[in-house]
C-alpha cells in the first residue's frame, strides 16, 4: 500500500461533499468510496466520520432520509443539498488556489526572491 | 426537539452507526479475517460507541439542550428539597415587582400619561394672571383671541359643569362640560359612534337647542349601549338637544381623572357669563401653529390682552391679582389638579415601593450567595473532574432565573391585584376621580429588568467565585478553606444590615404617617360630622331666587322634620367639606384694610337651623331667624377668626360691614353673632375667615342649596325617607350628592390614608424579609462555626455563652442596620414633611419605637439558631470539619 497521507483537518467535510454529490451514499458508502477514489492511499478515521456528517447536516450542507441498503438493510442516505453544491464549488476554487499558491512557493529556487 | 423527536433521534443514531459497524465486519470478514477478529478490529477502529454518539450529539447541537434540561432539573429539585426558601425569595420578588408596577401605574396615569389627542405637545392651555395666581380668561376675550391670534391654528373653550338634563327618567344630574364648537376639532379628537361637535354647532340655533356628545362610559351606564341613542333628543336646561355622537370617555375635556358624561356647546349656558367681561370660568386651550415657539404666542395674546382689558372696568387691585397678563401653560396632559394634589404621595409611595423592591432583591441575592457558599465542595469536585466553569456558571444562572421568573410571574398577579385595590381606593363611593389604570407594560419590564439585574449580579459572582476557586483547596479545606468565604460572609452579612435598614425605613415612614393621619383624624371639626346626612337639592330653574323656592324651602323643612328618628334640619349654599367653596370682599367698620387680602372672607348663606344642625355653637350674640327675611334689615354672622380679625378683642355685635366686590354699593350688614370657627375645605390648613348670612338675604340668588339632616344612629338609613318629603313636595326638585358628613371627612383623607395604609403594608413586608435574612444567615453562621463552638465547649465555655455568641451577632447586625437605617430616614425626613401633619420627621418617639421593634425581632430571629448552637454535642461538634 501506498504511503498514506494524513487528512489536514477541516478538508473531511469537503471530501465528504464531495463523495455524496456523485450519488447518494450511507456513511459506510462513503468511506468506502472515498478510498476507492484515492486508491487507499487516504486513511480516514472510521470516528471522525459521523461527528461530521452530523454537523453537515445541521448546517444544511447535505440531506439524509431512511432507505434500504443492498443486503435490504435499513440505513441512512445522505444526498447533497443546494447550498451543499454551492459550498462543495466554493470550497473547491478556495483549495485550488490555495495548493497553487503553496505550490508555486515549494517551487522556489535558492537565489529567486 | 420535543421528547418524541428525540427519541427517534436515538434510535436512528443507534441504527445508523451499528449499521456501519456491521458492514465494515462484513467487509472484514469477506477479505478473510475471521468474524470474532473482524469485530474486534471494527469495535476497536471505530471506537467507543458512547463517545461517538455523544460526539454525534454535539455535532448535532443538542449538547446545549441538553445541559439545560439537566439544570433546570437540577433546579426543581433543590427548590423542592427546600421549598421554605424559594417561596420566601419567589413571594417577596412577587410583592416587590407587583408593588412598584402598581404604583407606578397610577402614577403614569395621573402625572406621565399624555392625552391621547392628537399631537399633545401642540396644544396650550391660555390664562389671565395676576399675583393672586391664574384662571381661564373671561368669554369675550377668548372670542378675541380665537378671532385675531394668528399665533394659533385654532382656539377652544371648556368649563366642567353639573348639566341637568331630562331624558326619559325626569330630572337627573349629570357631570358635563360646557364646550366651544371647535374644541373637539382643536384637540384632533374622532367620535366613536356618529360625530364630534364642531363650529357651526356654535351658532345661534333657534329652536334647534343644538347638538350635545356623551362619552362612551355614560352610554354604556345610562343608555346600556344602545346605539338608536344618536339621534335621540333631551332636554338640557329647557333646551332640546340632540345627541350626536359618542367619544373616548378620557378625551370628554382635560381633566385626568374627572369623569365626564355629557358635552354640550357653550351657547347653552350662561348668556350673562358669556357676556360678562371679567368672569373667570372658563378654560381655554389653543393648538400653536405649526413652528411657531409658546413664547411668540404669548407675546401675541397678551398683547391683544392688554388691548381688551383697556376697555374693561375694574379696580386696579382687583386687576394685578388675577388680569395682569396673560400666561401659557402645556397642555399635553391637561389640568395639572389631581396632578399637584396626588404627585408628592406617589412620588413617596414609590420611593417606598422600590425600597421593598430592594429589600426583596437583597433576600434573594443572600440567598443565591448562600448556595454558592454551600456548594463551594460541589464545584470543587466538578471542576475536578472534568467539567468547565462555563457550565457551573451557566447551572447558577439557570437557577437563578427560575427563580426570578417564578417571582415574574407571580408579581405580574401581585400587580394585578394591587391595581384594583388602588383603583377602589380611589373611587370608593368617591365619584369625583375615575382614573385609567390599565395594565402598564413599560413598568412591569422595567421592574423585572431591575430584578434581573441584581438577581443575576449578585448569583453569579459567587458562582464565578466558587467556579474559579483552585479545586484543590476547596476539596481540602471544607466549608472553611476556600479562599473568599470571608469576603462573601462579608457580603452576607452587609446584605443582611441593608435589609435590616431598609425595614427601619419603611417602618420610621409607616410610623410618622399613621400618626399624621391619627392627627388629621382628631382635628376638632368645629362642629359635630357624625350623623348628618347631607345631600344638594335643586328647583326648577325658573324658580331659582323666587318666593316660591324660599316658602318650598321651609315646607321641605317641615317636612324633613316629621320623619322620626331626624333631629334637625338647615339649609345652606354649602356645607362643610364638601368641595364647594365661594368668597368675597367685606370690608368692616373701624378697620383699615391695606390690601386685598384684608377683605377675603368665605362666604355662605344658611338658614336659621343650620348652626343647630351642625351643633356649631354661637359664641355671642344669636344665630339667625324667620324674621330675618328679605325685607327686615340686613344682618350677618362672623366666625371667631373673622371676628378677631377685623373687631380685635371687642365684642362686633352691632357693627357694620359691607361686601365690596359686587356692583351694588350700599350691601351693608349688621353683625349680629359671633359662631365658632369650623374647617370648611381643608384639615390642614388654618381656620379662613367666614361670613354667614341669611338665604333671603344673600348677596347671590339663591340656585341650589345643601341640605343637611342630623339624625340618630346612621344617617344613611334616613336617605330614602327625607327624599320621599323633599319629593312630596315637587317631583320637578333634583336631588343629588346624598352622602354622609363623616364619609365626605374621611374624603378628604383620601391621600393620608392611602399612604399610611401602603407603608404599613411595606413595613411589614420588609421586616418580614429582615427577619428571615437574618435568621438564614444565623442558622448558616452556626453550621460554619460548629467545630469552633465545639472548641468552645470543650475549653469550657457554659451553653449560655454560647447562647450569647449567637445572639450578640445577631443584635450587632441589626444595630448597624438601625443605624444606617435610621440616618437614612432623617435624610429623606425633609422630603415627607410637606406630607405629614402634625408630626416632626425626626420625632423621636417613633424612631425608638423602631429601633425597639427591630432589635426585639433580631433576638427573635436567633433564637432558633442560637438554641441549635447552645444544644450541640462538644465531641460530634470538635469532629466535625
Amino acid at each position: 500500500m501506498n504511503k498514506q497521507v494524513e487528512l489536514l483537518q477541516g478538508t473531511l467535510d469537503m471530501l465528504i461533499l464531495k463523495a455524496v454529490s456523485l450519488g447518494a451514499l450511507h456513511g459506510y458508502g462513503i468511506l468506502v468510496r472515498l478510498e476507492q477514489i484515492t486508491g487507499g492511499r487516504l486513511h480516514i478515521q472510521q470516528g471522525s466520520l459521523y461527528p461530521a456528517l452530523y454537523r453537515l447536516e445541521r448546517k444544511g450542507l447535505i440531506a439524509a432520509e431512511w432507505g434500504e441498503s443492498d443486503n435490504k438493510r435499513r440505513a441512512k442516505y445522505y444526498t447533497l443539498t443546494a447550498a451543499g453544491r454551492k459550498q462543495l464549488k466554493a470550497e473547491t476554487a478556495l483549495w485550488n488556489d490555495f495548493s497553487t499558491v503553496v505550490a508555486g512557493v515549494l517551487k522556489a529556487v535558492p537565489g529567486e526572491s | 426537539m420535543r421528547f418524541g423527536h428525540r427519541q427517534r433521534f436515538e434510535d436512528d443514531m443507534d441504527d445508523e452507526l451499528r449499521f456501519h459497524i456491521e458492514a465494515y465486519v462484513a467487509d472484514l470478514v469477506r477479505s478473510g479475517i475471521s468474524h470474532e477478529e473482524a469485530a474486534r478490529r471494527a469495535r476497536i477502529e471505530f471506537g467507543s460507541m458512547e463517545t461517538k454518539k455523544e460526539e454525534c450529539r454535539q455535532a448535532y447541537g443538542l449538547q446545549r439542550l441538553d445541559e439545560l434540561g439537566a439544570d433546570l432539573r437540577l433546579t426543581f429539585r433543590t427548590i423542592r428539597r427546600n421549598p421554605g426558601f424559594a417561596a420566601v425569595a419567589i413571594l417577596s420578588l412577587a410583592l416587590g415587582i407587583g408593588a412598584t408596577t402598581a404604583i407606578f401605574g397610577v402614577l403614569d396615569a395621573v402625572m406621565l400619561r399624555l392625552l391621547p389627542v392628537r399631537d399633545p405637545s401642540g396644544l396650550v392651555f391660555v390664562y389671565s394672571a395676576g399675583y393672586e395666581g391664574r384662571d381661564g380668561p373671561p368669554y369675550p376675550y377668548f372670542e378675541l383671541l380665537r378671532d385675531q391670534a394668528k399665533s394659533f391654528d385654532s382656539v377652544a373653550a371648556f368649563s366642567p359643569s353639573g348639566i341637568e338634563l331630562v331624558a326619559d327618567r325626569g330630572r337627573e344630574l349629570a357631570r358635563g362640560v360646557w364646550v366651544t364648537g371647535n374644541f373637539y376639532e382643536t384637540l384632533g379628537v374622532r367620535a366613536l359612534l356618529g360625530r364630534t361637535l364642531v363650529a357651526s354647532d356654535d351658532q345661534p340655533g333657534g329652536d334647534d337647542g343644538g347638538a350635545a356628545v356623551i362619552s362612551r362610559a355614560y352610554w354604556q351606564q345610562r343608555f346600556g349601549g344602545d346605539p338608536s341613542v344618536i339621534g335621540r333628543v333631551i332636554q338640557v336646561f329647557n333646551h332640546s338637544v340632540t345627541i350626536v355622537g359618542i367619544l373616548p370617555t378620557e378625551i370628554m375635556s382635560l381633566e385626568p381623572g374627572r369623569p365626564i358624561d355629557i358635552a354640550v356647546p357653550m351657547k347653552l349656558s350662561s348668556p350673562e357669563k358669556m357676556r360678562d367681561r371679567t368672569a373667570l370660568w372658563l378654560f381655554v386651550v389653543g393648538r400653536l401653529r405649526g413652528g411657531v415657539p409658546a413664547q411668540q404666542a404669548r407675546a401675541e395674546a397678551d398683547g391683544l390682552f392688554q388691548a381688551y382689558m383697556a376697555g374693561v372696568s375694574v379696580s386696579d387691585q382687583v386687576r394685578r391679582m388675577l388680569f395682569q397678563r396673560i400666561e401659557i401653560s402645556d397642555a399635553g396632559q391637561g389640568l395639572s389638579g389631581l396632578r399637584s394634589m396626588y404627585s408628592r404621595p406617589l412620588t413617596v409611595l414609590m420611593i417606598l415601593a422600590g425600597l421593598v423592591l430592594c429589600a426583596a432583591c437583597a433576600n434573594l441575592a443572600n440567598m443565591m450567595l448562600g448556595r454558592a457558599l454551600a456548594r463551594q465542595r460541589d464545584f470543587a469536585v466538578r471542576l475536578a473532574i472534568g467539567a468547565s466553569r462555563g457550565r457551573l456558571i451557566r447551572q447558577t444562572l439557570v437557577e437563578a432565573l427560575v427563580l426570578v421568573g417564578g417571582g415574574l410571574l407571580f408579581g405580574i398577579l401581585f400587580a394585578h391585584v394591587g391595581t384594583a385595590a388602588l383603583a377602589a381606593f380611589f373611587s370608593e363611593g368617591n365619584t369625583k376621580i375615575v382614573l385609567d389604570l390599565s395594565f402598564n407594560l413599560r413598568v412591569l419590564s422595567f421592574a423585572a429588568g431591575v430584578t434581573l439585574l441584581s438577581g443575576l449580579a449578585l448569583g453569579i459572582l459567587p458562582a464565578i467565585r466558587a467556579a474559579n476557586a483552585d479545586p484543590a483547596l476547596g476539596l481540602q479545606g471544607g466549608s472553611r478553606g476556600v479562599a473568599g468565604t470571608r469576603a462573601a460572609m462579608a457580603v452576607s452579612r452587609g446584605l443582611v444590615v441593608v435589609q435590616v435598614a431598609l425595614s427601619v425605613v419603611l417602618l420610621a415612614g409607616t410610623g410618622l404617617f399613621v400618626r399624621s393621619l391619627n392627627e388629621l383624624k382628631s382635628v376638632d371639626l368645629g362642629y359635630r360630622s357624625e350623623g348628618i346626612l347631607t345631600m344638594e337639592v335643586a328647583p326648577e330653574r325658573r324658580v331659582f331666587g323666587t318666593p316660591e323656592w324660599f316658602s318650598l324651602q321651609t315646607r321641605i323643612l317641615d317636612n324633613v322634620r316629621r320623619v322620626p328618628g331626624v333631629r334637625a334640619a338647615g339649609w345652606a349654599t354649602m356645607n362643610p367639606m364638601s368641595g364647594r367653596d365661594r368668597g368675597a370682599m367685606i370690608e368692616a367698620e373701624g378697620f383699615s384694610h391695606r390690601t386685598d387680602e384684608d377683605r377675603k372672607v368665605h362666604l355662605a348663606a344658611v338658614s336659621p337651623e343650620h348652626f343647630e344642625t351642625l351643633e356649631m355653637p354661637v359664641l355671642f350674640g344669636r344665630s339667625f331667624t324667620e324674621r330675618d327675611s328679605g325685607n327686615a334689615p340686613k344682618v350677618a354672622i362672623l366666625n371667631e377668626t373673622a371676628a378677631r380679625f377685623y373687631f380685635g378683642r371687642s365684642i362686633p355685635i352691632g357693627r357694620k360691614m359691607r361686601f365690596t366686590n359686587y356692583p351694588s354699593p350700599d350691601l351693608i350688614y349688621e353683625i349680629v353673632g359671633v359662631v365658632k370657627d369650623i374647617r370648611h375645605d381643608s384639615l390642614r390648613d388654618p381656620v379662613a375667615r367666614f361670613i354667614y348670612l341669611p338665604i333671603p338675604q344673600h348677596v347671590e340668588r339663591i340656585n341650589r342649596l345643601a341640605l343637611a339632616v342630623r339624625c340618630f344612629g346612621d344617617p344613611i338609613l334616613f336617605a330614602e325617607p327625607v327624599r320621599k318629603q323633599i319629593a312630596s313636595e315637587g317631583s320637578a326638585l333634583l336631588i343629588t350628592d346624598v352622602n354622609t358628613m363623616e364619609k365626605q371627612v374621611e374624603d378628604a383623607l383620601l391621600r393620608e390614608r392611602l399612604v399610611a395604609a401602603l407603608s404599613a403594608t411595606f413595613g411589614t413586608v420588609a421586616m418580614t424579609l429582615s427577619c428571615i435574612g437574618l435568621y438564614g444567615l444565623l442558622a448558616y453562621t452556626v453550621t460554619r462555626r460548629t467545630n469552633e463552638i465545639g472548641i468552645r465547649m470543650a475549653l469550657g465555655a457554659s451553653r449560655g455563652s454560647v447562647t450569647g455568641l449567637v445572639v450578640s451577632e445577631a443584635l450587632r447586625l441589626a444595630s448597624a442596620g438601625v443605624v444606617i437605617g435610621l440616618s437614612a430616614a432623617a435624610a429623606l425626613g425633609q422630603v415627607t414633611r410637606a406630607l405629614l401633619f402634625g408630626v416632626d420627621p425626626y420625632d423621636p418617639q417613633v424612631y425608638a419605637g423602631v429601633t425597639t421593634l427591630l432589635l426585639a425581632l433580631a433576638a427573635t430571629a436567633a433564637v432558633g439558631p442560637s438554641r441549635r448552637a447552645s444544644s450541640l454535642d462538644p465531641v460530634s461538634a470538635l469532629r466535625q470539619d
